[in-house]
């Protein structure tokens, strides 16, 4: 449970607390139990289709990757927060078993319509520090006020 | 490059054309799953108790998570679950390859477990790229109860010639 984040303290350019992930099989297998994708491109290491596409292993769901941003996203709301949107594309393959970091960063803030929103870069990195999920989030925070 | 597909009037003249609803479920069964398979350790998708004292009616759906949807096997895909069903639009994509492109979801409510929500899409954009077409379709969930929408959901495939 994160501490909670207010409006006024936030600075653009602030980042966002990192997680850094290394999904092995069995977490692809709990993935795809609770998201119902049993793509076995995901679990199934000599699925035809990855040697079609000249890989050895299994490919990480993009879904994953995106619930992975979602938690970052969501911590910075905290419980008191409000996540308003929160979008990403998936531009590179990472595959198990390697590392995976998740990461963001404070673009912008304003109060519109009484909200106090605040914009953020977010993206998942691979070891070479290419971004193979970039995508945007928009929070409403409160106010200490 | 010739392009593998062509943005006819006839294709955009579905843009918006909505499918036949389709219940999804959020059950404390469900969201935790969903947390346990994220590696959440996030005691707001699993406590129930801890979730109400926090304000939540119940434990609250992970972001990303807009519920399951009810399945039967003879109407739902049996690799991903999603539902074959009436309505929406059709077209004819190339088939050599199909990637996931991207995902992008509108909170205009929290989801928790006990929710039941409605969904329908709709194709909303079609791009084509050389050999790719880029198909986006937008799903709106809305609470079966009350009928607020509580989400929407733009999901982008690629569909390679």
């Amino acid at each position: 449970m994160a501490e909670q984040t207010y409006f006024e303290d936030v600075k653009e350019g602030q980042e966002l607390p990192e997680i850094k992930i290394k999904p092995d099989k069995q977490q692809l297998v709990k993935f795809a139990a609770g998201s119902g994708d049993f793509n076995p491109l995901h679990f199934d290491e000599k699925f035809p289709m990855l040697k079609g596409m000249g890989i050895e292993d299994n490919i990480v769901h993009g879904r994953f990757k995106y619930a992975q941003v979602g938690r970052i996203v969501f911590a910075f709301a905290g419980y008191k927060g409000r996540v308003k949107k929160f979008g990403v594309s998936y531009r590179g393959m990472d595959l198990i078993n390697t590392n995976v970091t998740v990461k963001g960063v404070v673009t912008a803030k304003r109060r519109e319509g009484g909200e106090n929103l605040v914009e953020l870069d977010v993206w998942t990195e691979n070891d070479e520090g290419k971004k193979t999920t970039p995508g945007t989030a928009v929070v409403a925070l409160p106010s200490k006020g | 490059m010739a392009e593998v597909f062509e943005v006819t009037a006839e294709v955009e003249a579905q843009y918006g054309v909505e499918s036949s609803p389709w219940v999804y479920e959020v059950t404390t069964t469900s969201v935790r799953m969903y947390a346990r398979g994220i590696g959440s350790t996030d005691p707001i998708h699993y406590d129930v108790d801890f979730a109400k004292s926090q304000g939540f009616r119940s434990i609250v759906a992970p972001l990303g998570y807009v519920g399951t949807p009810a399945f039967h096997p003879e109407t739902n895909d049996g690799t991903f679950g999603f539902p074959r069903r009436q309505g929406g639009a059709r077209l004819n994509l190339p088939t050599k390859g199909l990637l996931d492109g991207g995902t992008e979801t509108e909170y205009f409510d929290y989801i928790c477990a006990g929710d039941t929500l409605v969904e329908t899409s709709h194709l909303a954009e079609v791009r084509v790229r050389g050999n790719m077409v880029f198909v986006t379709n937008e799903s709106v969930f809305k609470d079966q109860a009350s009928g607020k929408v509580v989400a929407k959901q733009r999901l982008t495939s690629i569909h390679i010639g």
